[in-house]
């Protein structure tokens, strides 16, 4: 192997914001895996996930400029970045597929297609983790973390009080992180 | 609340993933501004979040990475066209190298899209002209032959008219009432070459304009020529000289005040002040 160029996270943020294409090769080459599996988790189809990927790595270099530091770790940015992008596609795909189902409803070969991109997710990521919370706080990082509903919209889907559905959340959140450990 | 309490109320953990509200997320990050201990809290589960990630990376298909740097390719030469076209208040200033040959890499990608588009153009200009040549050369053949057949039919118009207007002209001559028609036949010849000769004068009577109708002579030689002759008292007249008429009709002769008989012989070319060759029809004046 020839000298495998490494930045610290500070180099490759000044390259990128100067636009460089080599540390984007970089950025790419060592976090479209991760963020890859960020995406699988929430929108669950092979083929939809390369879209979205394709879509947030765009975005990362269009936004570059508007990276602050100070705020958090490059990794943590384009990590919100790629579960924002698919909670839109998601939102997006189910509601066309509840128009595309309301005028085909017998359209058998859409589905089918659409069940042999998908994968078991139970097993990836930060799923992975969630399987071994309690069920109550389960269903709450679900619909949280990987619906990206709000605090509100969950108290009202789950009829428990806004400040329940806050503690159980961090509280899944504390447990989380013990299980990253 | 003291700041132990803070960093372990769970908000680290929702900053991070993205689940706190404006109003939280504002606050946590003036916690962060003012202390170094949520920073290094909020750090840790960052760091921790990203190696899980890293640690569980699922890559996809090879193709996306080309598809982004295509993409992006195509957003730095809009970007570029912009700067170009804001010469006096540029939108960013090349001050280091990098940003340079970054510029270059994507310059030369422009290049490489423009000689893709022109080479593309080529083809098509290529096998369209081809197409609109081979067009050309099919319709400029067929004008060609089409032109050609114009002139064929005008040539054989003017034929078909010349003949008519000669057959109106003989048909008018002879329908005249003071037409005299005298029958030159070779039988009146005993000496006759071809006693098969026959040819008719008809003379107007009060014009005394001759004309001649050969009804069958034979071809002579090319140094020959038929000489049309008129006795007058016993004395041949030059009536003048004639070919074989190529298109059947009738010539017309010398004018001619007096004649008792009419006759053909046939002379060297330019014709004879007296006949010198042999005699192939004759027919008296009734």
């Amino acid at each position: 192997m020839g000298t495998v160029i490494t930045y610290t996270e500070h180099e490759l943020v000044a390259l990128l914001k100067d636009r460089d294409s080599k540390a984007f090769g970089y950025l790419y080459d060592h976090y479209s895996g991760a963020l890859n599996n960020i995406i699988l988790q929430i929108v669950n189809d092979v083929e939809l996930a390369n879209d979205v990927l394709q879509e947030v790595f765009i975005n990362i270099w269009r936004k570059i400029e508007s990276y602050d530091q100070t705020k958090g770790r490059l990794f943590t940015w384009m990590l919100n970045i790629a579960r924002n992008a698919s909670i839109d596609t998601l939102r997006s795909k189910n509601y066309q597929n509840s128009q595309k189902n309301r005028s085909l409803p017998d359209n058998v070969d859409v589905m089918v297609k659409a069940q042999t991109s998908e994968l078991n997710i139970d097993n990836i990521g930060l799923r992975k983790i969630l399987e071994k919370l309690k069920e109550e706080y389960r269903v709450l990082i679900e619909l949280a973390y990987f619906k990206g509903y709000t605090h509100e919209e969950i108290a009202e889907i789950e009829t428990i009080p806004l400040g329940t559905v806050k503690t159980r959340i961090r509280n899944a959140l504390l447990q989380l992180r013990e299980h990253l450990k | 609340m003291n700041i132990q309490e803070y960093i372990s109320s769970g908000i680290v953990e929702s900053y991070v993933l993205g689940l706190t509200d404006q109003e939280e997320r504002a606050e946590f990050e003036r916690m962060c501004a003012a202390h170094a201990e949520v920073r290094k809290a909020r750090e840790l589960f960052e760091l921790s979040i990203e190696e899980f990630a890293i640690s569980n990376a699922v890559n996809p298909s090879k193709n996306t990475k080309s598809k982004i740097f295509a993409d992006i390719e195509i957003e730095n030469q809009e970007l570029n066209t912009q700067r170009h076209g804001n010469d006096t208040n540029p939108l960013y200033v090349a001050s280091d190298d990098s940003r340079k040959a970054s510029v270059v890499v994507s310059r030369t990608g422009w290049q490489r899209y423009l000689a893709a588009a022109s080479i593309v153009l080529l083809i098509a200009s290529t096998a369209l002209n081809f197409i609109l040549f081979s067009r050309y050369k099919n319709y400029s053949n067929r004008y060609s032959i089409l032109l050609a057949q114009q002139t064929e039919l005008a040539k054989n118009n003017d034929v078909m008219r010349t003949k008519l207007y000669t057959y109106e002209n003989t048909l008018t001559m002879l329908k005249d009432p003071d037409m005299a028609i005298i029958k030159m036949p070779g039988t009146n010849v005993p000496s006759s070459p071809d006693s098969n000769s026959v040819a008719t004068v008809y003379w107007n009577n009060k014009s005394k304009d001759v004309y001649l109708l050969v009804n069958n002579l034979p071809q002579p030689a090319s140094d020959k020529q038929y000489q049309l002759w008129a006795i007058v008292d016993g004395q041949p007249v030059d009536a003048g000289i004639f070919d074989l008429p190529t298109i059947s009709g009738v010539v017309r002769m010398k004018n001619m005040p007096r004649a008792q008989v009419f006759a053909v012989t046939l002379e060297k070319r330019g014709g004879s002040v007296t006949p010198q060759g042999p005699m192939y029809v004759l027919g008296k004046v009734s």
